[in-house]
């Protein structure tokens, strides 16, 4: 048993928060959202690196990586609040994958891998961040069934969310219109989920930093405000909360690739604590940085938005929650539900 | 990363589970000196199997298991439904600070009857004036020839009424700033001197115990730890009770919400979807406790001591345990709130979690200051 990351992991995860620090600071973000366009840079660089492919399988162009390494990145992205496709592209090629057959492998997974083409994943008629950029989407239907589509097969109608740093939009597509996935949607929708819980984690995270950082400097009755317990406790919070939800991504990332038959609980455990958390801790960053982190100007917001959308995602906490204690209940008496 | 058990891990549990299948603790008895005796004859069979002290080296008489085995073995013992042994406090507090800061002649005293449940031990900290604030204690213990006379009162002392050691803190020097002047002492119980006064409790049994100190003599080689350095001392306890015991905790905690969860579905409320969120979140939470309690294992395996991220697991399992009798008694209603009733002590019982072993409050300040480095507040240390 170890919880830690291999060496390997703790360097992918250097690595990203190296890069991203100085290629997506507030700054771009700002910029991006601001101009609703991606940072066409940062793609690049992100693409050149390998990251959209780093879990699709090497015989489809990819790194052929883990959902752990999947989580590292998505993790940082997360934290950089990177305006970029990456979490929309891999989700999508993670259901392909899961799901696909291996006719539907070869077709759609090297164009994602190799980031010529960008991704989107999301319940038709709902809100599927970056679809409005996607050339590939995997939609999710009612029951539970995933189609993917080119571009073209869909209808797209861009939509303004509240999280600006993505190209929204409402998906829809009448039935026969795409083609179905051979295999069971939720293999592969749980480990887009994860990869979304990650994300929120580094949301979390970064919020907890910023607001440490703000409240040792910010004074007032001559004090630092953070040394005033309704702000050091709330703090204290916020890492329990962030803590709490990067326990649960990472097992969840881990259960994906070494226990999938644990997935499906891990899964919605991991999306119900980060989608909890990253709420939590976001707004709680907004309240500890008093007015000014109710501006625009301030960049607290962009990490408030993220977490709304991406709590919102593939199932908010709430049906995350009663899955969890269907799947309970069933392991209990498997005769109760 | 790789959580799945090692061979040797899985074998340890194994083994384990055999030496449960075949040794069972018995129903647990009613009444606290009944219980207390079910629970040193327990202990006394876990010593005979070689398991008291499972995390204790083996110069001490333990097994010498590594955290992560220790931690399987605390899973074990919650899950065959089995108490912990009477001297909790002597194996998870007492030994290790013993073997810390004990001298040879100190280790050979007093390891073995820890481990036997031959000498029961119980912590003298807390005082009425002086709880979170604990180096602000006032129990004075003066140099007097080759020893030392004891004069003071301590509060919620658990287990006291069976022990006959106190690991008892107390100033003896007053000159020097609060943390400086105090010596850990380890105190006989049964001595004229040493009165002890049951405090009932909120479920209505007393667990824990004033202490009323008037002339008790200490030897000065019962001093642990070097005269003056007390509060180091008292620190590496207080570590060693965040730390030991969560994975035992979190099992129980486990038991309780599948029992819920089973007493839900008989009653037919898990289609009830308010219902099924809060179960939800309570499996949530327990399983988020349980996984950072291995991460924090993995972190100390890889990097030593435990840090102050210990507070984290206590605050979890805490908050999560109230909230849960709390969610049973909302669901169960007046069932649940019949003495006798097991939800009924929960949810009296679970009020104290937030204060034992350091309250919320204070683990919050702990977070805050020493992993977040936020600035404290002039006098409100933790
Ligand atoms: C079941 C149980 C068993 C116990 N067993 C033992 C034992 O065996 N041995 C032993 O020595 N002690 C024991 N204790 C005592 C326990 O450690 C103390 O009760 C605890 O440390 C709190 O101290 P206090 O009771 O004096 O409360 P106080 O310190 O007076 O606290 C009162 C309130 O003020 C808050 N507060 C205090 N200081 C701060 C601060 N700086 N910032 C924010 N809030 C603060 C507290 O959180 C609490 O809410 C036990 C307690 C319980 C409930």
């Amino acid at each position: 048993m170890n919880f830690d990351f291999t060496d390997d992991q703790h360097e992918i995860k250097r690595t990203a928060r190296d890069l991203l620090g100085s290629r997506s600071t507030f700054e771009k973000v700002r910029h991006a959202a601001e101009g609703k366009a991606y940072d066409d840079a940062l793609w690049t660089e992100l693409v050149g690196l390998g990251w959209p492919g780093i879990a699709i399988a090497e015989e489809y162009g990819g790194q052929g990586l883990g959902s752990v390494e999947l989580a590292i990145l998505a993790e940082e992205l997360g934290h950089a609040v990177a305006p970029s496709p990456f979490l929309s592209t891999v989700t999508a090629a993670a259901v392909i994958q899961a799901c696909g057959s291996d006719e539907q492998r070869s077709r759609w997974l090297p164009a994602l891998a190799s980031g010529e083409a960008t991704g989107a994943l999301g319940v038709a008629d709902g809100l599927v961040p970056d679809a409005d950029a996607a050339a590939v989407i995997v939609l999710l239907d009612a029951d539970g069934a995933a189609r993917v589509l080119a571009r073209a097969d869909a209808d797209v109608t861009p939509v303004d969310s509240i999280d600006p740093t993505r190209r929204t939009a409402r998906v829809s597509a009448p039935p026969g219109r795409g083609e179905p996935l051979a295999g069971e949607g939720r293999h592969g929708t749980d480990r887009a989920t994860v990869a979304v819980a990650a994300e929120l984690v580094g949301v979390s995270q970064r919020a907890l930093e910023m607001t440490v950082a703000y409240v040792k400097e910010r004074r007032q009755f001559d004090t630092p405000v953070g040394a005033y317990q309704a702000i050091s406790h709330t703090c204290a919070k916020m890492l329990k909360d962030t803590e709490g939800a990067r326990s649960a991504t990472y097992f969840a990332a881990w259960a994906a690739d070494a226990e999938p038959e644990r997935l499906a609980e891990a899964a919605s455990l991991a999306k119900a604590a980060a989608s909890d958390g990253a709420r939590d801790v976001t707004a709680a960053a907004i309240q500890a940085h008093g007015g000014i982190g109710f501006t625009w100007e301030a960049d607290v917001h962009w990490l408030y938005k993220r977490a709304q959308v991406g709590a919102a995602l593939l199932g908010g906490s709430a049906p995350h929650r009663a899955r969890l204690a269907r799947i309970l209940a069933a392991r209990l008496s498997p005769t109760a539900v | 990363m790789d959580l799945t058990f090692s061979d040797s891990e899985a074998a340890f549990r194994d083994e384990l589970r055999a030496w449960f299948a075949t040794n069972d603790p018995g129903p647990e008895p009613s009444g606290e000196d009944a219980n207390y005796a079910w629970r040193r004859d327990w202990q006394r069979r876990l010593a005979e199997g070689g398991w008291a002290g499972v995390h204790w080296p083996r110069e001490y008489g333990g097994r010498g298991a590594t955290l992560t085995e220790s931690a399987i073995f605390f899973e074990e013992l919650g899950r065959a439904r089995a108490p912990l042994p009477a001297n909790v406090l002597g194996l998870l507090l007492a030994g290790p600070t013993l073997m810390t800061y004990g001298t040879d002649e100190q280790k050979d005293r007093y390891l073995t009857p820890i481990l036997t449940a031959e000498e029961i031990w119980c912590q003298g900290f807390s005082e009425p004036e002086a709880g979170s604030d604990l180096a602000a204690l006032k129990t004075r213990a003066v140099k007097d020839g080759d020893g030392w006379v004891v004069t003071g009162q301590k509060v919620w002392t658990s287990g006291a009424q069976h022990s006959k050691w106190c690991m008892l803190v107390a100033r003896t020097d007053s000159e020097v700033p609060k943390h400086k002047g105090l010596t850990y002492f380890l105190m006989d119980m049964e001595q004229e001197g040493v009165q002890v006064r049951p405090l009932v409790q909120i479920t209505g049994e007393p667990e824990f115990n004033e202490l009323f100190i008037e002339g008790a003599r200490i030897p000065d080689e019962n001093v642990l730890g070097g005269v003056g350095n007390g509060w180091k001392v008292a620190l590496t306890t207080l570590m060693n009770e965040r730390s030991g015991l969560a994975f035992f905790l979190q099992v129980r905690l486990r038991q309780l919400l599948d029992e819920l969860v089973e007493e839900a579905a008989a009653r037919g409320l898990l289609d009830d979807p308010v219902v099924a969120d809060e179960l939800g979140r309570l499996h949530m939470k327990a399983e988020i406790l349980r996984l950072t309690a291995y991460r924090g294992l993995s972190t100390i395996e890889k990097y030593g001591a435990p840090g102050p991220e210990g507070s984290l697991t206590k605050w979890m399992w805490s908050e999560t345990n109230q909230e849960l009798a709390q969610f049973a008694a909302d669901l169960l209603g007046a069932d649940a709130l019949t003495m006798g009733n097991r939800w009924a002590y929960e949810l009296l019982r679970s009020r104290g979690n937030t204060i034992e072993g350091g309250t919320t409050e204070i683990l919050k300040n702990i977070v805050a200051e020493r992993v977040l480095g936020l600035p404290r507040l002039k006098g409100a240390t933790a």
